[in-house]
């Protein structure tokens, strides 16, 4: 049934989204805003720390995944079916235990982002020179087409 | 082209962004891992963004979801308070692991279908590569938001047309006309469902970012703060 215009309770959809919104800063203890700036492509990895006691079972989960391999803030998002803002939370407290940790490429630091502001996160050129061969090796039958 | 990403005038601040707040402690970073780079697939509801992303991702897409809190469509003009809304927004997430010449991840963002939730667009081309703009050739008004937005924030971009089966075919020109594109701009077909057809794209937009890069004013003069 279609519902009326006009002034109405919240409907269906509304109070699920609600108590989905409400269940997942019960997770969270309440919080709202991680300590740490975790963008969503930050990736992380196991780390020495020991996770704190009591530890909430996406905690956990997100330990399981990591140890299996280093993953990005938007895939333990979307593996766990929790919202980034909540995951970004929880990361931050295994952070905090050393947990979890944030890897950094070992190659030379040509390949990282530059940390310079005036040059903004733009990939720098040598990066996109890697990015191009290793697309033209992983796809070597990969041909442009004419639009 | 504009290269005013940080600040550039469509660019709204976000709650709880602060300015000057690093990364994750360096005490809690470890040598070792591979350069990360994202990209985006932009384009309206329903043209096969998450087809394109499956076509080369090492992982089934995922649907990530984010809250976003709006201001609310209506307004409360006696207490000039405007009401919050927080909505569910989901994009899609692949990622693609390349290792020779050095070990890189791809991770690939599909922008939510819908235009409104432009807040997580900047989130989500923050920092990236650049873009693929996916478009359908029933329906190219459907992807024409994705292209403005690249244009705005100075984000290299490609146009790659989806060419579902017995979909009509424009020539190229057609295609540069309707989304009134830059000449440098490029326009190529593609099959999403194809792994080797979507390699080529994202070829083309490194290539085609690799371009900017290297027409970048910042690239010859180094530090120089053009913007300020």
């Amino acid at each position: 049934m279609r519902p009326h215009s006009g002034p109405k309770p919240l409907s269906a959809g509304a109070s699920v989204e609600v108590a989905d919104f409400v269940r997942t800063y019960t997770l969270t203890g309440g919080r709202t805003r991680p300590r740490h700036r975790l963008r969503l492509e930050t990736v992380l990895e196991l780390g020495p720390g020991r996770p704190g006691p009591a530890l909430p079972l996406e905690c956990e989960q997100i330990l399981v995944l990591c140890r299996i391999r280093r993953r990005s803030v938007a895939e333990l998002a979307g593996t766990l079916g929790r919202p980034v803002s909540a995951v970004r939370i929880l990361v931050s407290d295994l952070l905090d235990t050393r947990a979890l940790r944030v890897p950094v490429p070992a190659a030379d630091s040509a390949y990282i982002p530059s940390s310079d502001p005036a040059a903004g996160n733009d990939p720098s050129v040598k990066l996109l020179e890697a990015v191009l061969a290793g697309l033209k090796t992983r796809f070597p039958d990969a041909y442009p087409q004419a639009g | 082209m504009p290269v005013s990403r940080p600040d550039s005038p469509m660019r709204t601040p976000r709650p709880g962004e602060r300015p000057g707040s690093g990364g994750a402690g360096r005490a809690l970073r470890a040598v070792g891992g591979p350069a990360v780079m994202k990209l985006v697939v932009a384009g309206g509801f329903g043209v096969g963004k998450t087809t394109f992303i499956g076509a080369v991702s090492e992982i089934p897409p995922l649907s990530t979801e984010e809250h976003l809190t709006q201001a609310g469509a209506a307004t409360d003009h006696l207490t000039g308070v405007e009401h919050k809304t927080t909505t569910t927004v989901a994009f899609d997430f692949g990622r693609l692991s390349l290792d020779v010449p050095v070990p890189l991840e791809l991770l690939l963002f599909g922008t939510p279908g819908q235009d409104r939730f432009l807040d997580i667009w900047y989130d989500l081309a923050a920092g990236a590569i650049g873009a693929v703009v996916l478009a359908d050739t029933r329906r190219l008004e459907a992807s024409f938001t994705a292209a403005t937005f690249c244009e705005q924030i100075g984000l290299p971009f490609v146009v790659a047309v989806n060419e579902f089966d017995g979909a009509h075919r424009y020539p190229e020109h057609a295609i540069r006309d309707a989304f009134a594109l830059r000449p440098n701009t490029p326009v190529v077909a593609c099959d999403a469902r194809a792994t080797s057809s979507v390699a080529a794209v994202l070829l083309t937009l490194v290539q085609h970012a690799l371009a900017a890069a290297l027409a970048r004013p910042a690239h010859s003069t180094d530090s120089t703060l053009l913007d300020a």
